[in-house]
C-alpha cells in the first residue's frame, strides 16, 4: 500500500505537469461586422429596387489584421432562414423561384488593417436575358474573415422589387 | 530436442532444489487441439519450459512461496496467466485463445473496468472482450469502448460515431474486420463506420505507431475487431441479444446461430436496430446566433434504422483453419435537419415533428457488403495466415434540391441523377493480406507479409466535394521478436511501401461565370478537378523494447510512419455543406512522415495496478485543412475557403490507469488522458489540430462479489467523469466549456427456464447533465450532447 501510494502520487505528478502547459501569443478572437453605425446599410427589412443600387455600410473591425469579405444575395422565396438575422420583417407568400436574381462577390481589405469601413455599390440589373428577375424576399448575406482565418456572417433579410411604373 | 531440454532443466531444478513442487499440464488451443512449443514460465523462481509435441509440459520450482504464477505464452494466442497452489498436483488443462493479434498479448481478467492490459510486445495494447463490451455498450462500437484511456469517439449522432485514438482519426487509425482493413468513406466529419457491435466478439486497439504489421495508415493506431469465434462443441447453439435504450429509443435485437460438426462450422447472425430522434438537454439551440426550438428536447430527423446481416462457414482441423465472412450492414441515418445545408433552412417543423420515428431529408443511407477468408495453417512452429477480402462500401447522401451559386433555381429534368441526390459514393476494395510466422526454439520470432489492396471509388449527385479515383497500394514487411529471458523482449521491423492514386476530372453540371466582370456573359461548366495520377513510396521502421520482472513493467517503442494523401487531400474542391466553408484540395501534398516514440511503466500486483503510458509524435508534413483568409465568389456560394496544406506538428501526453482491491468485492479505479498537440511551421504556426480532445479523468468504484442470491457474476459500478475545459483551439472551433457527468452499470448473470441468462443496464449521464463535446460533430453548431439515457442489454444462451 506505501509503495502504490508512493508511486501513484508521483505519477500523478508527472501527469499534471504534462497537462499544465499552455499555448501563448496566438489570436483567438473573430472580426466583427458591425452595422450598428450611422448610415449602416443594408438593415433587416429594407426595400430595394431592380435597376438601382444596394450600399453596403458597414464597419468590419478585427483585433489583429483583417482577411476579406464578400457578398452573397440570393432568394428567400422558400422561408429558408439565416442564422445571425433576425425574422421579424413580414415576409410575402412562398412562391417557386423562375428567374431570381443571384449575386456572388468577394473583396478584399487593404493588408495591415484592423478596421475598415465598407461603402460597396452592388448594381440590381432589371433582369437577364431569361427576362426580368423574381421579385420578392432576398437574403443578403455576408462573410467576413481576419487573416488568421476566423470567420464571421451575417444574415440580412431585405426585399427587391421592381420599381412601379408611375 | 524440446523434451530434451525440459528434461534437462527439469535434472537439474531438481538437483538443486530438496523441497520441490510439480507443476504439470497440457497446452490446448479453443478447438481442443494440443499446442506444442509454447512457452511455459513460473515465477520466483523465474523458470521455463516448452511444450512438447503433444502440448505437454512439467516444471519443478522448489516450495518458497504458497502459490505461484504461471504464464503461458505462444506466438499467435494470447498468453494466459493463472496464479496456482504450491498444493496444487492435478494436470492443469490450459486453453489458449488465438488471437488476431500479430504477436502475443496477455488478458488480464476480472477487475471489470476497461483498463491497460499487459502485453508480451513493447506495443500498447487493450483488450476488450465481448463481456466488458456488453458492460458499457453505448449507441454504436466506439461509444461503447471510449470509456478506455487515450481512445474517444467522435460523435455524429445517437447511433454514429467516428474512433479517434490520441487526438487522431479519420485516415489516421485503421479498423481492421476480421483481419481485412474495413474501408468507408472515412475522410469525412459525418460517415460513422459501418460495423455491426453485435457481432464483434473481442477488440484490440493498439495505440502508437502500428503501421509495421497493419498498413501505412496506422500512424495513431488500429482497432482490430473479432467476429464470434469458432463453436466449441458439436451441435447448434444459439444466442439472443436484445437492447433497449431511453433516450432515442431504440430498439434492438440480434439473432445468432452456431453449428459445428466436427471440423466444419457455420454461424449466422441477424440483426435490426431502430431508433428515433435522440434528445439532448435543451430546448433550443443557438446555432451561429439564431435560435433553433427544439420539440420535446429531440434534434429534429436524428433517427434512424439499422439491418445486418452475417453468416461464415468454415473448417478447422488440427492444422488448418479456414473460415468465410460474408456480411451486408445496411443503415439509414437522418441529418439534423436545422443543420444541413448552407444555410439553416426553415425546416417545415409540423412536418418533421409530427412524427421522432421517420426518417425524412436530409438522410443518409449506406450498404456494406463484404465478403472475406481467413485461413490459417499452422505446422510445428510455423504459421501462415493469409486474408481476401472484397468491400463494396455504397453511400448516399439525399436532401431536398435547394439552388446555390450558380446552380440553376429549377432542377433540370434531364439530369443523370434524382434532384435530391446531393452525393453518392461507391467504392469497391481488393485486399489480399499474407502473413507467415516462425518460432524458432530459441525464443526467436519472426513475422513477415504483404498486404495488396486496391480501390475504386465512383462519384455522383448534383454536389462535389472529390472527385472519383482509383487507388492501389502494396506494402511488404518482416519483423523479428527476440526474447532472451522471460523478462525482455526486443522487437525490430522494416516496411516498404508502393502506393499510386488516379483521379477523374470533374466539370459541374451547371454554368458559371467565368470571369470576375459583372456583365455575367462567359458563362462555362466549371471544371473543378482535373485527372492526375501520383505515385508514392517510403520506407518505414520501428523498434521496441520490453522489461517485466516482479510488478515492473518496461516498455518503450520507436518507429517511422508514412501516409499517402488521399483523394480528398489531393483534388477536394467543393462546398462542404455542414459548414460555411469551401475546401480546396492540393495536388503537390507530400505524403506525410511521422515519427513516434512511446513507452508504458506499470506496476502491478493482484491487489493493485498503476500504469502510465506517455508518447511523443513528430510529424514533418502534417496534412491539414487550414481556413484561409479568403472566399470563394467565383465557385460557389461567397463561403471562406479552407485549403489543405501540410506544416510540421507535434503531439505528446500521456494516460495514466491506477485500480485497487480494497477488500475482496470491492475496488477503486482512476483514469486519466490527456494530449496535446501544437504545430510548429505555416500559417497556423502555434495553434492545435482541430478536434483535439481535452484532458479528463474517470474515478470508478465498482462491488463484484462472485455470487448474491442467484445471481452469478453480479457487478454494479460507477463512473465519474471530469473533463477540462478545451482551450486548445483553431478556426472556426469555440472554446469548449468543462463539465463532469456520473455513469452506473450494473448486471449479472443468472438462470431462467434452464438457460443461462446475462443481463447489463447501464445508466449515463444520471444527472441529465447539459454539457458539449468538443469532438463532437454537432459541437460547431452548439448542439450539447444527450441527456440521461438508461440502456438495457440482455443476452439470452438458447
Amino acid at each position: 500500500m506505501k509503495k502504490f501510494r508512493k508511486i501513484s502520487l508521483s505519477l500523478f505528478f508527472v501527469f499534471l505537469l504534462f497537462a499544465c502547459t499552455q499555448s501563448e501569443g496566438i489570436d483567438m478572437q473573430k472580426p466583427e461586422i458591425d452595422l450598428t453605425i450611422q448610415e449602416a446599410s443594408p438593415l433587416n427589412c429594407n426595400v430595394f429596387y431592380f435597376g438601382e443600387t444596394i450600399t453596403l455600410h458597414s464597419l468590419l473591425k478585427d483585433n489583429v489584421e483583417l482577411g476579406t469579405y464578400s457578398v452573397e444575395i440570393h432568394h428567400n422565396f422558400d422561408h429558408h432562414s439565416h442564422s445571425t438575422d433576425v425574422m421579424n420583417c413580414d415576409l410575402l407568400p412562398k412562391r417557386k423561384a423562375e428567374n431570381p436574381f443571384v449575386f456572388i462577390k468577394g473583396y478584399g481589405i487593404p493588408v495591415g488593417q484592423t478596421s475598415h469601413q465598407t461603402a460597396t455599390e452592388i448594381e440590381l440589373p432589371t433582369g437577364n436575358e431569361l427576362g426580368l428577375f423574381d421579385e420578392g424576399d432576398y437574403h443578403f448575406f455576408i462573410s467576413l474573415t481576419d487573416k488568421q482565418g476566423w470567420s464571421t456572417q451575417k444574415g440580412i433579410s431585405i426585399k427587391i422589387i421592381h420599381k412601379p411604373i408611375d | 530436442m524440446k523434451l530434451f531440454i525440459s528434461l534437462c532443466l527439469l535434472v537439474l531444478t531438481h538437483a538443486l532444489y530438496a523441497v520441490q513442487f510439480q507443476v504439470k499440464g497440457i497446452v490446448l488451443d479453443n478447438e481442443g487441439k494440443t499446442v506444442p512449443g509454447a512457452i511455459v514460465s513460473v515465477s520466483t523462481p523465474n523458470l521455463s519450459t516448452l511444450t512438447n509435441i503433444d502440448g505437454f509440459f512439467q516444471l519443478e520450482a522448489p516450495l518458497s512461496n504458497k502459490t505461484l504464477l504461471l504464464t503461458v505464452q505462444h506466438i499467435g494466442y494470447l498468453p494466459y496467466k493463472q496464479t496456482i497452489e504450491s498444493t496444487n498436483s492435478d494436470t492443469l488443462v490450459i486453453e489458449l485463445s488465438s488471437s488476431n493479434q500479430l504477436l502475443p498479448e496477455v488478458l488480464v481478467s476480472g477487475n471489470g473496468y476497461l483498463l491497460q492490459k499487459q502485453t508480451f510486445v513493447p506495443l500498447t495494447v487493450q483488450s476488450v472482450s465481448d463481456k466488458e463490451l456488453r458492460h458499457y455498450l453505448g449507441g454504436s462500437l466506439m461509444q461503447s469502448i471510449e470509456r478506455m484511456s487515450g481512445v474517444s469517439a467522435m460523435q455524429i449522432g445517437s447511433g454514429q460515431s467516428k474512433p479517434v485514438i490520441r487526438g487522431l482519426g479519420f485516415n489516421r487509425l485503421v479498423v481492421v474486420e476480421n483481419g481485412i482493413k474495413h474501408e468507408g468513406q472515412q475522410w469525412a466529419a459525418d460517415h460513422g463506420l459501418e460495423i455491426d457491435q453485435f457481432a464483434v466478439h473481442h477488440i484490440e486497439i493498439v495505440k502508437g505507431p502500428a503501421a509495421l504489421g497493419y498498413g501505412a495508415e496506422a500512424i495513431a493506431g488500429v482497432i482490430a475487431l473479432t467476429h464470434d469465434s469458432v463453436p466449441k462443441d458439436n451441435g447448434m447453439r444459439a444466442t439472443w441479444d436484445m437492447v433497449g435504450k431511453s433516450n432515442n429509443q431504440l430498439l434492438g435485437s440480434s439473432l445468432q446461430l452456431a453449428y459445428r460438426k466436427n471440423r466444419i462450422f457455420f454461424t449466422l447472425r441477424g440483426t435490426l436496430i431502430d431508433y428515433a430522434d435522440f434528445r439532448v438537454t435543451t430546448d433550443s439551440v443557438a446555432m451561429y446566433s439564431y435560435k433553433v426550438g427544439l420539440h420535446n428536447k429531440q434534434l429534429r430527423n436524428t433517427a434512424g434504422k439499422e439491418k445486418n446481416l452475417h453468416t461464415s462457414v468454415g473448417y478447422t482441423s488440427s492444422n488448418l483453419t479456414t473460415r468465410f465472412y460474408v456480411s451486408n450492414m445496411s443503415s439509414k441515418t437522418g441529418f439534423f435537419a436545422n443543420a444541413h445545408g448552407l444555410e439553416p433552412r426553415r425546416v417545415n417543423e409540423i412536418v418533421h415533428d409530427a412524427s421522432d420515428r421517420d426518417i425524412l431529408f436530409p438522410y443518409s443511407e449506406v450498404h456494406h457488403l463484404k465478403i472475406t477468408n481467413q485461413t490459417e495453417w499452422l505446422k510445428d512452429n510455423f504459421k501462415v495466415q493469409a486474408q481476401l477480402g472484397f468491400q463494396r462500401n455504397f453511400r448516399q447522401e439525399m436532401s431536398a434540391y435547394v439552388s446555390h451559386g450558380y446552380m440553376p433555381a429549377v432542377f433540370p429534368d434531364n439530369m443523370p441523377f434524382s434532384s435530391s441526390l446531393e452525393r453518392e459514393f461507391d467504392k469497391y476494395i481488393y485486399t489480399a493480406n499474407v502473413r507467415m510466422m516462425y518460432q524458432f526454439a530459441s525464443r526467436f520470432s519472426i513475422v513477415a507479409g504483404n498486404q495488396l489492396d486496391y480501390q475504386h471509388n465512383a462519384i455522383n449527385g448534383r454536389g462535389f466535394i472529390l472527385p472519383a479515383f482509383t487507388k492501389f497500394a502494396d506494402g511488404l514487411y518482416a519483423l523479428a521478436l527476440y526474447t532472451p529471458s522471460s523478462h525482455t523482449t526486443w522487437q525490430g521491423g522494416i516496411r516498404y511501401d508502393y502506393g499510386s492514386i488516379r483521379t477523374t476530372a470533374y466539370a459541374d453540371w451547371y454554368k458559371s461565370p467565368t470571369v470576375e466582370s459583372a456583365s455575367l456573359n462567359e458563362w462555362d461548366y466549371i471544371e473543378r478537378a482535373s485527372a492526375m495520377y501520383r505515385q508514392f513510396n517510403a520506407f518505414s521502421w520501428s523498434m521496441g523494447y520490453r522489461y517485466s520482472k516482479d510488478i515492473l513493467e518496461l516498455k518503450w517503442n520507436i518507429g517511422k510512419s508514412f501516409r499517402m494523401p488521399d483523394a480528398k487531400e489531393l483534388a477536394a474542391n467543393g462546398v462542404n455543406y455542414h459548414q460555411f466553408s469551401y475546401e480546396k484540395g492540393d495536388a503537390s501534398l507530400q505524403p506525410e512522415i511521422a515519427y513516434q516514440l512511446d513507452g508504458t511503466i506499470g506496476f502491478a500486483t493482484s491487489k493493485w495496478g498503476i500504469q502510465t503510458t506517455p508518447f511523443i509524435n513528430y510529424f514533418s508534413n502534417y496534412i491539414y485543412l487550414n481556413p484561409t483568409a479568403n472566399h470563394d465568389w467565383l465557385y460557389g456560394n461567397g463561403n471562406q475557403v479552407f485549403e489543405y496544406s501540410q506544416a510540421a506538428v507535434l503531439r505528446y501526453g500521456t494516460e495514466l490507469d491506477a485500480h485497487y482491491q480494497l477488500f475482496k468485492p470491492l475496488s477503486v479505479a482512476f483514469t486519466a488522458e490527456m494530449v496535446v498537440a501544437r504545430q510548429l511551421s505555416g500559417e497556423k504556426k502555434g495553434y492545435s489540430l482541430p478536434f483535439s480532445p481535452p484532458h479528463s479523468v474517470i474515478f470508478s468504484v465498482q462491488y463484484q462479489p462472485e455470487k448474491w442470491m442467484f445471481f452469478t457474476n453480479p457487478y454494479i459500478g460507477f463512473d465519474w467523469r471530469l473533463v477540462a475545459t478545451q482551450t486548445h483551439i483553431v478556426p472556426p472551433e469555440e472554446i469548449t466549456q468543462g463539465y463532469n457527468t456520473l455513469d452506473a452499470r450494473l448486471g449479472s448473470d443468472f438462470s431462467f427456464l434452464q438457460r443461462t441468462v446475462s443481463l447489463s443496464i447501464q445508466i449515463q449521464n444520471m444527472l441529465n447533465t447539459r454539457y458539449f463535446n468538443h469532438a463532437s460533430y454537432y459541437r460547431l453548431i452548439n448542439v450539447p450532447e444527450p441527456g440521461t439515457n438508461l440502456i438495457v442489454n440482455l443476452r439470452m444462451f438458447i
